[in-house]
Order: structure tokens, then sequence, then C-alpha cells
């Protein structure tokens, strides 16, 4: 499965959201009222999520800050990590 | 599935009941019970229930001892399935004869290390998506007596803490949960007269102590499967006295 569907879903799962991968659009902000409306302690969530499902930890606030944009920012930063 | 459960202040009155709850009501989980210089009433019980629990050393105002306890937790029976904060002290004194150390040594017991111990079995928690924490704090945390600024504000700070990491938590299949307990047998201070305490249950509803057990039934309930949609939830066990 590409890595922005299946981020997409596991977002849905573990965060509890009441929509479908399809509403998520790749770019669409993960935080704020523009966009999907995730709160902090989602990014907690998403930065456990990262970790448990692609072996991957964020450094510091910052990077995750850089990171936790949208799906395409975390799926770029996953298939650079990959890539490497 | 089996359950770890962590118990802090284990070698006391409450300590050892909530233990002792445990391995009668859930047959396969196994306990441990963190204490500290005194042991020997932990220990007894530990004989009691071989294969069962584990006496561990933890000095709870420390975060490297924390780690260093769960460390081998995990390495010997996985991750924690429940934490109960339940070591602390007090240490009375009026506001204005208080000394700083006084003051911090209560905090510190009472508040700080439960903040300790719930960042520390966060994370995995978090990874598994599934966890129990009860903290045991107390009904001085609501009826504020005079003498006891220093383990009201804590046990009061302790509810604080609660209610917000119940918030942080909820997502996460962790609930988080306090009891204010009320005068408990065996956890009274050894200097009160018979005569104190006895105009003293003459003031109470039911005119008794709790029993440990009976604070232990409701710490098990916060701690079980069905208590799933509990979380924040700081519950009175005093016999009605507030």
């Amino acid at each position: 499965m590409p890595t922005r569907q299946r981020l997409k879903e596991l977002m849905i799962s573990e965060l509890m959201l009441d929509m479908t991968a399809d509403d998520i659009g790749d770019d669409t902000p993960l935080f704020g009222p523009a966009g999907i409306g995730l709160d902090s302690v989602d990014a907690l969530q998403l930065v456990v999520m990262i970790e448990k499902n692609f072996n991957f930890k964020m450094a510091d606030q910052d990077q995750a800050k850089r990171i936790l944009q949208s799906v395409s920012t975390i799926a770029e930063a996953l298939d650079q990590k990959a890539a490497a | 599935m089996s359950r770890n459960i962590l118990i802090t202040g284990a070698n006391g009155a409450l300590g050892l009941a909530l233990a002792e709850y445990f391995f009668t009501k859930e047959a396969d989980c196994r306990v441990f019970l963190g204490v500290r210089e005194r042991r020997e009433r932990a220990e007894e019980l530990a004989t009691r229930f071989p294969g069962r629990a584990d006496l561990i050393t933890l000095e709870i105002t420390s975060p490297e001892a924390w780690k260093t306890a769960l460390a081998e937790i995990e390495a010997k029976t996985g991750a924690l399935g429940v934490l109960i904060n339940n070591a602390g002290f007090h240490e009375d004194a009026l506001l204005a004869n208080m000394s700083q150390d006084q003051w911090s040594r209560v905090l510190d017991a009472n508040l700080n290390a439960v903040f300790h111990g719930c960042q520390a079995v966060l994370p995995a928690m978090m990874r598994q998506r599934q966890g129990r924490i009860v903290n045991i704090a107390s009904l001085s945390a609501i009826s504020s007596p005079a003498g006891q600024t220093n383990y009201a504000a804590a046990k009061a700070g302790v509810i604080g803490l609660t209610q917000s990491l119940a918030k942080e938590s909820a997502r996460m299949g962790i609930t988080v949960n306090a009891v204010c307990p009320g005068y408990i047998e065996g956890g009274l201070p050894a200097d009160w007269t018979p005569e104190h305490l006895k105009a003293l249950k003459m003031q109470l509803p039911m005119r008794r102590f709790a029993k440990p057990s009976e604070v232990a039934a409701a710490v098990f309930f916060l701690a079980s499967a069905e208590a799933s949609y509990i979380t924040g939830t700081a519950l009175k066990i005093d016999g009605g006295m507030l």
C-alpha cells in the first residue's frame, strides 16, 4: 500500500477520526480549523503511531512540527528515511 | 490476558490491601510491590502468592528510579498494564510553623512522584493503546483541613493532574482516575489516642473508618475493563463524611 494511503488509514483508526481516507487530502493541513482539525493530543499520538508503524523516531519537537504538517510532509520524511 | 500491576507504597496498610485484592479477584495478574526500606509486610504477602508477586525497590521521587524499575518489570513480564500511585505520607504543621523542607518533602512524595510515575509508564501504555492509572489522592484534597496545607495542596494537585492527564490520554485507551479516601483503618497516625479515635468515629456518618479492602474494591473497579468509560474522575470514599 502506498505510504500516503497507509498513513491516512492509520490516522483514521488510531486517532478515531469519523471520516474516510478519501476525506483527507494529501496536502490538507492536519491541524487548525482550515484543515482536519487535529489537536495537540493527536500530535502526540501521531508521533507514537509513526514510530510504532514506520520505526521513525522524531528527533525533537522542531522536527515533529516540520513533518506533521500534512500527509504529504509525513510521507516525504518517511520516504527520505527509507532512501537513506 | 494477564496484566502486570505496579502498586507503590506496597508495604503500607492500603498498599497491602490493594495487592491482596488484585491477587484474589484477578487470578492471573502479576503484582509488583513497590517498596523502599520498609518491606517486611510486603515480603510476607509475596510469600503467600508465589510466582505472582515481585518486590521492586522504587524511590518514587526519582525519575531515574522509575526508569530502572519499569525496565526491570518489562524485562521480566512485559509492559505494565496498571499503575497505582499509592505511596505518600503527610507531615502536618500549621503553615505559620511549616518549614520549607516539610512543604517540599510532602509535595515531592505525594505530587511530584505521581508526575514521575505517570510520565514513566505512559510511553509503553501509549504504544499498547491501553492502560489504567489510578492515583490515590485523599479526602484532604477536598476538605483541606487545618494543619495540612502541604498535604492538601499535594493531593488537590493529584486530582488536577489526574483530570488533565485523563483528557490527554483518553484517545489512547488509557484511563486515569483518582480516589479520595477518608480515614482508613491501619492508616492512621500511631500517636492518635484511643479516645481521639473514638471521638473521631462519632463524627462520621457511618461511625467507623474505612476498611482498606473497601478502598481497594473501588480502585480495582477503576482499574478493570468494566470501567472503560470512566476517566478523570476523583471518587470520594469517605462513608458520607463530606
